[in-house]
């Protein structure tokens, strides 16, 4: 256990221990479920007293709990002897027993009181009116996952029928219950092997535990049984098994199985084949068969051959991110996946012109092309197709050579199917086609991958005919505002590819006429009468001044452009989102106009001052959050790259910023002022040399404080300390936070050497009136009290000796501690939970119909 | 038999987070993606790896529907599509679409205020969700895809609030989503045309309970924080930014116009300006007053209420403060709450369901003694009042709605289990169709009865009523003809039609039967004695005896052969066309029977 891990669990002990107060709680709350004329408690309560007693029990395995706290087996008993107890109380009843019957000791305690075989054996809920409910059937698999991590548990289930039970309940009408109990049998089935065994497992039965036996039985005669639903669930359970436990004996006991589930593949009257997919794919993940040599492999190659490329897909895709894969397989898996791009590059040019992806003699077309012609079948193919090609293109390392240059034609054919551009004329690509167009599923698929494709080489000869295809998106008006906005995130990763090609003149200008023609396009966009297409080329906008700004030919295009007119121009759309993003792209456009070293235009239109001011304007009266929020996290931006000008103009602007957002209704503008002042802090204070910025000289002591003195005379005038002392009393807690981060910060800063005694100048005097004031104010005023308005009582916070004083006897480290303690400790604390199910006893029901 | 099945994955027979699966047609729909508040890890959201175990969610899914704004509805819609993935279409009404986000972002800042957790959505993943939504109109029929269609039809409840039609073909499905069949202060009457689908999915939370009026509980109210005031006390509502924040503004600004009460009233987050900009652009969703006095003033420009400064609080004397969030549990609420507690003149106003845990919760279930943050004790000396202003249709709304639309069954969903119980029986026993009501997780399946539209040929028509009566609404009549299944559509018409139309030619054909005589006659006089016995007996029939030794009646055909084996035996072959199918067949049962001795 790591120390971090050690960390946890004790912190986790201590915030759930179970305190003499809460010992005091528990027979009354426990009383209180079990007594029927009771409301029923909100079942979030019900599920946190579980959490509750699940850690409680992780950490204790002795039986000091149910002999300390007699009211919980008292609460079972009584329970069980309700004559209809209601649904979720058994259910809870059920969990709980199986909580506390974890661990051996009190197993045994619960199996002296004869608790164990009322609730779990067959007098219990099993052959009651009540089994009916799935809640209780549900409670009952839950209480048996949590008992079983001991021999004694596993003999009562094994010994008393439980097993049956479970086998029946894989086929349960509720998805949730049928899902644990196919988990249960794996947990069940893992644990008897593993702590039932001591020696290697052979494939004959006298080998295995009885309990494993019994499953495994259960698992061939399902196999082997004409119920289609059978088959499903004992491959479920496979598929589970194989998905979580990688032990040797798992390759054993496939050996049993091997057979059957091959036959599944030939047999056409089974119809589990994406389940079996599912099973072979877990399988190919686990070590356990990562022998290149076995039949397993055989088997899989045998999958992706016979399964039709939708069911064969995910596996397909899983196998190729294995490291380790036999070849012959990965390239079966990627004929799965090639396939329907290849097919599609054969309808879309007839004879083809280029290279296909792949070679003719390996794959058998005809399956694609039949469910690639139907209407039913070739979207959702072509999707999942994409998705996977995303995935695999997505992956850092892929250990397989893809053809990309032919992965983008039949990329750029789907595209041009998409939008009606391209119609071949022969019979197939006229029937995909007709299919394809205006489909919005596909045109989205494609998009994304064909953005994941410019991280690849081999495709720069099509760049050209490339941002043809994108360009036609970005201008058609049938391009719906989903579609139009992968369209701009595959634009912009291509614009940076581009880029970053070797530059001979031709190209110089192919990247001029796109850039100009994708500004054009651009222009329009940042009209349009959809906020959402709007938003989105904003965005776009944005990404491509992050990526592009320091390249000439960009910032040529987008400056000649009217782009930076309409963009200011949105700082006042309608749509607050819209705003917001038009405040981001403005605050990036600045790094290309006026902050540029060399700007290549500089004219009236783009004038810092009134950019700065209509910014301000926003952050002090815009009436939605998001555009503040946007405006102060740029003005944070451009102080921490340097761009808010010298010294006394960067502290002008922090005070003026300052002083707008301090009473900002939003607390999360709140924070960016916080964010702000301190990259102004730290900035200032690396610019006027003081020892601790790693780039600064080293300075004498003298001139240090000088410096240090310096630094707060320029904190005090800008006013941030009337703002960071008031945001250590704001009644949302990350500003708190924030605040007594900085000012400590700032008090190491002041106080190189320690505490204020130790410090030269102000030792003598005690702090003062205000000062103590100010001392108690947080110290109660954080927890209790809102921060008086300006100035009370006397501090003067924009006073350089006060704050010096203020930062060396608050205690700031107390504070700190306090305020990162999880701010709802009292909220989610067990105490609490008990006193409120305690306190609705006896108050009417109605509260709970209400929702929101 | 075509088949739609239901799985709630949440609000199966209980009051969380809204989330059902619909299958119809082989097209899949995700019915509202709510968020449990009660929670704050994975349970908060639907557990959305049940929706498909094979393949990806935006392959299985063809759409997501979100009925109205509250988060119960569209919380988990966020993290649905932008943590789990689901990219595709999401459907909601404008003013749902407009609304929505705010209470998303309104939540997450609550969320990450209060609990500093990561793992939830940020305000990016809002915007982009919202990008990803079509917005509907009322009675808009939206095609999703070439089969599916979805129609929105106003549900009252809250402002955008909509039932949706779904509908495969000729199969459909209503969702109600929450709605209120009594229009109130500010919203109308859910409504809904007789569209008859195959299931009826509706929300049951009032089940068992005919509800007062809910004048009734507006006036408690204005006379609770009337009082309150006038005795110099301060009155804390704490809300949610949107919804029911709105609803009680217009009650106290119209309450303090016509009493020409001075106490302040504020607003204290901001937002108000927002929701109310929303309420006056949505207009036309309200209830009718609302849209009728708009041309004078607008309900929703508020005279008396003013914008909250934290400073506010600390003033003397009375005033009406909302603050949100809405369960006292962080924030500026809460901080009012704190200093507002001790004194027992003030009163909170808890319009709202409160989660376990929060302040809400506690002073509601009567808790007075607060443990706060460093182990503060809070005394509560302030008085706490619960009001449930929601609005949701009672038992007889939802017996109305089932009267208005005429499902053939119903799926009651939002509610609790015992309350469900009874009022499936009465549904049962009231309007004879099934009614079911399945937990979170289990499938109902519901086989549907497909009705066909299939036009008719006007000249098969004409024939039909030219020998027939005339046509009448009351009585169904029986119709023939040829059903002809071409490019997906039906036709009938006359016979002769359909050949000319297909280009086929017309074959007869004939049935046959062989019935044994015994008769040691030669077969010559066997014919004959047959023919005579026929004549007899089919006196108004032209029976022949033909000179090739063949009887016919009409086109029926009889000959005679002696049979091969037994001579004493003759066969008789008896054979007639589709038209003459009554009469051939009483022939040959009467040939059955013998001949009658006296024609020997």
């Amino acid at each position: 256990m790591s120390l971090r891990e050690s960390w946890f669990i004790a912190r986790a002990r201590h915030r759930f221990a179970m305190t003499p107060e809460c010992a005091l709680l528990l027979p009354g709350v426990c009383a209180a479920l079990a007594d029927p004329r009771q409301p029923c408690s909100d079942d979030t309560c019900l599920e946190k007293l579980l959490d509750w007693f699940r850690v409680l029990t992780r950490f204790d395995p002795t039986v000091t709990l149910v002999q300390d706290n007699p009211c919980l087996t008292e609460l079972i008993t009584s329970v069980l002897a309700l004559p209809e107890p209601s649904p979720s109380i058994l259910s809870f009843t059920l969990r709980l027993a199986g909580i506390l019957a974890a661990s051996e000791t009190r197993f045994q305690h619960l199996q002296q009181e004869q608790l164990l075989l009322r609730l779990f054996g067959r007098d219990g809920p099993l052959n009651s009116a009540l089994w009916e409910d799935a809640s209780v059937r549900s409670g009952w698999v839950a209480g048996v996952h949590s008992m079983v991590h001991h021999q004694p548990a596993l003999r009562f289930l094994c010994n008393g029928g439980g097993i049956d039970v479970i086998f029946t309940l894989q086929g349960d009408p509720s998805l949730f219950v049928a899902s644990a109990a196919s988990q249960l049998l794996v947990h069940v089935l893992t644990f008897s092997v593993e702590s039932e065994t001591t020696k290697p497992l052979s494939t004959t039965d006298r080998d295995w535990p009885a309990c494993a036996q019994m499953i495994i039985k259960h698992i061939e005669d399902s196999l082997q049984s004409s119920s289609a639903s059978h088959i499903e669930q004992s491959l479920k359970l496979l598929t589970g098994l194989f998905d979580s436990c990688r032990a040797m004996w798992t390759k054993v006991l496939w050996l049993r199985i091997a057979k059957q589930i091959k036959s599944f593949l030939t047999e056409e009257t089974v119809q589990a084949q994406h389940m079996l997919a599912n099973l072979l794919l877990k399988m190919a993940w686990s070590p356990v068969f990562s022998d290149t040599e076995g039949s397993f492999w055989a088997l899989v190659t045998s999958a992706l051959e016979h399964l039709t490329p939708v069911q064969a897909g995910p596996l397909a895709v899983g196998v190729l991110r294995l490291y380790k894969c036999p070849q012959d397989v990965r390239v079966q898996a990627l004929t799965v996946l090639l396939q329907p791009m290849d097919c599609i590059l054969r309808a879309a040019s007839q004879p083809l012109e280029y290279a296909g992806l792949l070679d003719e003699s390996v794959s058998d077309p005809a399956t694609v092309e039949s469910l690639l012609s139907s209407k039913s079948s070739c979207a959702s193919l072509l999707c999942q197709t994409l998705a996977h090609l995303e995935q695999l293109l997505s992956l850092i390392h892929l250990h397989v050579d893809l053809p990309y240059a032919s992965l983008l034609r039949s990329l750029m054919a789907i595209l041009q199917f998409c939008n009606g551009f391209l119609s071949p004329a022969s019979p197939l690509g006229s029937t995909i086609s007709r299919i394809l167009i205006n489909c919005l599923r596909v045109q989205k698929s494609a998009l994304d991958v064909l953005a994941a494709l410019s991280e690849r080489e081999g495709c720069d000869a099509l760049i050209g005919s490339l941002f043809d295809v994108l360009l036609a998106y970005l201008e058609s008006p049938n391009t719906s505002p989903t579609v139009l906005k992968k369209a701009f995130q595959a634009t912009s990763k291509w614009l940076v590819r581009l880029q970053g090609l070797s530059c001979s003149n031709s190209q110089q200008q192919q990247t001029e006429k796109i850039l100009e023609d994708v500004f054009l396009v651009l222009q329009k966009r940042l009209c349009s009468p959809s906020w959402e297409v709007r938003d989105s080329s904003l965005e776009f906008l944005t990404v491509l001044i992050k990526c592009l700004r320091d390249q000439d030919e960009f910032r040529q295009s987008l400056l000649s452009s009217e782009v930076p007119r309409l963009t200011e121009n949105l700082l006042e759309d309608p749509e607050s989102y819209v705003r917001a993003s038009a405040v981001t792209a403005v605050g990036h456009l600045a790094f290309v106009t006026y902050f540029a070293p060399e700007s290549p235009v500089i004219g009236s239109q783009y004038n810092k001052e009134n950019t700065v001011a209509k910014l301000q304007e926003i952050l002090s009266t815009d009436s939605e959050g998001f555009p503040r929020r946007a405006v102060i996290n740029i003005f944070t931006k451009w102080l921490r790259q340097g761009c808010t000008g010298q010294l006394e103009d960067t502290e002008q602007f922090v005070s003026r910023v300052i002083q707008i957002v301090e009473h900002d209704l939003d607390w999360e503008v709140r924070l960016g002022g916080l964010e702000l002042v301190e990259v102004f802090c730290s900035k200032t204070i690396c610019q006027l040399g003081h020892p601790k910025c790693p780039y600064a000289p080293v300075l004498s002591t003298v001139t240090s404080s000088i410096h240090q003195n310096e630094s707060l005379q320029i904190f005090c005038r800008a006013k941030l300390f009337g703002f960071l002392f008031r945001s250590l009393c704001d009644c949302d807690k990350p500003l708190g936070q924030r605040a007594c981060d900085i000012l400590l910060c700032l008090k190491s800063n002041f106080y190189p050497f320690g505490n204020m005694e130790d410090s030269q100048g102000i030792e003598d005097s005690p702090p003062g009136p205000s000062i103590a004031w100010l001392q108690r104010t947080l110290r109660q005023g954080s927890l209790a009290q809102n921060f008086p308005t300006e100035g009370g009582n006397g501090v003067d916070f924009q006073d350089p000796e006060s704050m010096m004083l203020a930062l060396g006897t608050v205690g700031l480290e107390d504070l700190h501690d306090e305020l990162n303690r999880c701010s709802d400790h009292v909220e989610k604390s067990p105490q609490s939970l008990l006193g409120d199910i305690l306190a609705t006893v006896g108050t009417v029901e109605e509260n709970e119909a209400d929702c929101y | 038999m075509p088949e739609i099945k239901v799985t709630p994955l949440g609000a199966g027979q209980d009051v969380g987070r809204s989330c059902i699966l619909v299958s119809i047609a082989g097209k899949n729909v995700m019915l509202d993606c709510g968020m449990h508040m009660g929670y704050n890890d994975d349970r908060r959201f639907p557990d959305f790896s049940y929706i498909t175990q094979n393949g990806r969610l935006t392959d299985f899914l063809d759409c997501v529907i979100i009925s109205h704004f509250h988060l119960d509805h569209c919380g988990a819609l966020p993290y649905f599509s932008e943590m789990v993935g689901y990219d595709g279409p999401i459907y909601m009404t404008h003013p749902t679409k407009a609304i929505c986000p705010i209470l998303l972002e309104d939540y997450r800042k609550i969320t990450v205020d209060k609990k500093g957790e990561t793992n939830f959505f940020t305000s990016q993943m809002i915007k982009d969700c919202m990008k990803k939504v079509v917005a509907v109109h009322l009675h808009q029929t939206v095609q999703v895809d070439e089969e599916l269609e979805i129609k929105a039809y106003y549900a009252g409840h809250v402002l955008g609030a909509a039932m949706f039609q779904i509908k495969v073909g000729c199969e459909s499905v209503v969702y109600t989503g929450d709605y209120n069949m009594t229009p109130d202060r500010h919203l109308g009457a859910a409504w809904i045309d007789k569209c008859r689908p195959d299931l009826l999915i509706t929300e049951s939370t009032y089940a068992t309970t005919i509800r007062d009026s809910k004048r009734c509980r507006e006036r408690d109210f204005l006379k609770k924080v009337h009082e309150t005031v006038e005795r110099g006390g301060k009155v804390l509502i704490p809300v949610f930014a949107l919804g029911r924040a709105q609803e009680l503004c217009i009650l106290l600004e119209t309450f303090w116009e016509r009493m020409n009460l001075k106490a302040p009233i504020y607003f204290s987050t901001g937002l108000t300006e927002k929701a109310n900009h929303y309420y006056k652009l949505f207009i036309t969703w309200t209830n009718q007053k609302i849209r009728k006095t708009f041309v004078q003033r607008n309900m929703f420009e508020f005279k008396h209420i003013k914008a909250f400064d934290r400073a506010f609080a600390d003033n003397p004397g009375p005033m009406v403060v909302f603050a949100t969030p809405g369960m006292l549990h962080a924030g500026q609420s809460l901080q009012i709450f704190r200093k507002w507690a001790g004194n027992e003149k003030n009163m909170v106003i808890m319009p709202g369901y409160c989660v376990q845990g929060t302040v809400g919760h506690k002073i509601l279930s009567g808790q007075r003694k607060l443990e706060m943050e460093g182990r503060q004790i809070l005394e509560v000396k302030m008085q706490v009042e619960y009001m449930s202003f929601s609005a949701h249709a009672d038992a007889k709304g939802i017996m109305q709605l089932i009267r208005q639309a005429e499902p053939r069954n119903v799926l009651l969903v939002h509610g609790e289990a015992k309350k469900m119980e009874f009022l499936k029986q009465k549904i049962e026993q009231e309007f004879h169709v099934n009614c079911y009501m399945p937990a979170n997780g289990e499938t109902t399946t519901i086989f549907t009865n497909p009705s066909i539209p299939v036009d008719i040929s006007l000249g098969l028509l004409k024939r039909e009523t030219a020998i027939g009566l005339l046509p009448d609404v009351k009585k169904p009549k029986l119709m023939h003809g040829t059903l002809i299944m071409k490019d997906n559509s039906f036709r009938l018409v006359s016979p002769e039609q359909a050949l000319k139309e297909l280009g086929l030619a017309e074959h007869q054909l004939r049935f046959t039967c062989r019935v044994h005589i015994q008769d040691p006659r030669k077969e010559h006089e066997t014919v004959l004695r047959v023919y005579n016995h026929l004549k007899g007996v089919l006196k108004d029939y032209s029976v022949q005896h033909l000179p090739d030794g063949s009887i016919t009646v009409e086109s029926i055909l009889i000959q005679a052969t002696a049979h091969s084996e037994d001579q004493g035996t003759k066969v008789l072959l008896v054979s007639w066309t589709y038209q003459d199918e009554e009469l051939g067949s009483y022939l040959t049962s009467l040939l059955k029977k013998g001949l009658p001795q006296s024609t020997a």
